[in-house]
C-alpha cells in the first residue's frame, strides 16, 4: 500500500476594491454561507480551506491546504501593506464587482502591488455579484477582453448562490500547483 | 486624519476601538495610518500592543519588520522578519 499524499500548503491573497465581495466570497467557498449584511474588513483574516485536486504531474488526488487571505480593500494602505499581506502568497483572485465597471480596471494596479512582493503568481480573476445581473455595468466582451488581454483565467461568481466559486478555487489551486517546480 | 485618507476607514477605525479599545483588527490599522502620516514610531508602539493581544495576527511580525526599515533600525527589522517567517510556517 502506498503512502497517503502529504498535505500540500499553500497561500491565497484576496484582491479588489472594498465592497466587491471578497470576504462574501471566502464565507461561501469555506462555509458555504451568504449573509447580505456588509461589514467592512478591517485588517486581515485568515481562513483555512482543505481540498483535494488532481495532481497537475499526474500522480493521483493530492490534498491541499489553503490558507485564504482576506485584506482590506482600502487602496490608500495597499503599498504600505503590501509587504504583510502579500509575503509568500502563490495565487491571487483579483475580484471585480460586475455592477462597478471600475472595480475591474483597477484590478491592474492590485496585481502589480502585489507581484512586486510575490513575484509573477497565478491570477485568477472573479467577477463577482452575478446575481444582481439585471444591471451589469461591465459588458461581457469588455471582460473577456480584460482577461484575455493579461492571460488571466476567469469565471463570474455569485458568492450569493454560490455560482462559480467552488469551481474557480479550485482551478486557482490546480493552476498552482502546476506552476510548482 | 491625512487630507488623502479615506474618511470612512478612519471612522471605522475609531468607532471600533470605542467598541473595544483591544481590538486587534483596528489597531493594525491604526498603526499603519500612523505610519503612512509619517508616524512611524507611533505606529510600531501601537503594532507591538497588536502583537501582545495576538502574537500570531497575520501580517503583524512583517509590518513591524517594515516599519523598523523604515526607522532605520536593521537588526530589529532583522529579527522581525525572522518571526514573520516563524509565523507563517
Amino acid at each position: 500500500m502506498s503512502a497517503p499524499a502529504s498535505v500540500v500548503r499553500m497561500k491565497i491573497c484576496m484582491a479588489g476594491e472594498a465592497s466587491v465581495g471578497k470576504t462574501s466570497l471566502i464565507r461561501r467557498c469555506v462555509l458555504d454561507e451568504f449573509d447580505d449584511r456588509y461589514i467592512a474588513t478591517l485588517g486581515t483574516k485568515i481562513t483555512k480551506k482543505t481540498l483535494t485536486v488532481p495532481d497537475p504531474k499526474g500522480k493521483g488526488p493530492v490534498p491541499v491546504s489553503v490558507i485564504l487571505w482576506d485584506i482590506m480593500g482600502t487602496p490608500t494602505l495597499r503599498d504600505l501593506l503590501k509587504e504583510a499581506y502579500y509575503h509568500g502568497a502563490e495565487g491571487i483572485f483579483a475580484v471585480a464587482d460586475q455592477t462597478r465597471e471600475h472595480t475591474m480596471a483597477v484590478l491592474d494596479t492590485w496585481s502589480r502591488s502585489i507581484r512586486s512582493v510575490a513575484g509573477d503568481i497565478p491570477t485568477f480573476g472573479l467577477v463577482n455579484k452575478r446575481d444582481l445581473s439585471a444591471d451589469p455595468k461591465l459588458a461581457a466582451g469588455e471582460v473577456e477582453t480584460f482577461f484575455e488581454k493579461r492571460a488571466w483565467p476567469w469565471s463570474y461568481t455569485s458568492a450569493k448562490t454560490g455560482e462559480g466559486v467552488e469551481q474557480s478555487f479550485q482551478r486557482l489551486v490546480e493552476r498552482i500547483l502546476k506552476n510548482r517546480p | 486624519m491625512t487630507h488623502f485618507e479615506r474618511p470612512d476607514t478612519v471612522g471605522l477605525v475609531m468607532q471600533r476601538l470605542a467598541e473595544n479599545a483591544k481590538d486587534v483588527d483596528a489597531l493594525f490599522v491604526l498603526a499603519a495610518i500612523q505610519a503612512r502620516e509619517g508616524r512611524v514610531s507611533e505606529g510600531l508602539t501601537v503594532l507591538d500592543h497588536v502583537l501582545r493581544l495576538d502574537p500570531t495576527y497575520p501580517g503583524a511580525w512583517m509590518f513591524k519588520a517594515v516599519l523598523h526599515r523604515m526607522n532605520g533600525e536593521n537588526d530589529a527589522e532583522r529579527s522581525a522578519r525572522e518571526k514573520a517567517e516563524d509565523a507563517e510556517r
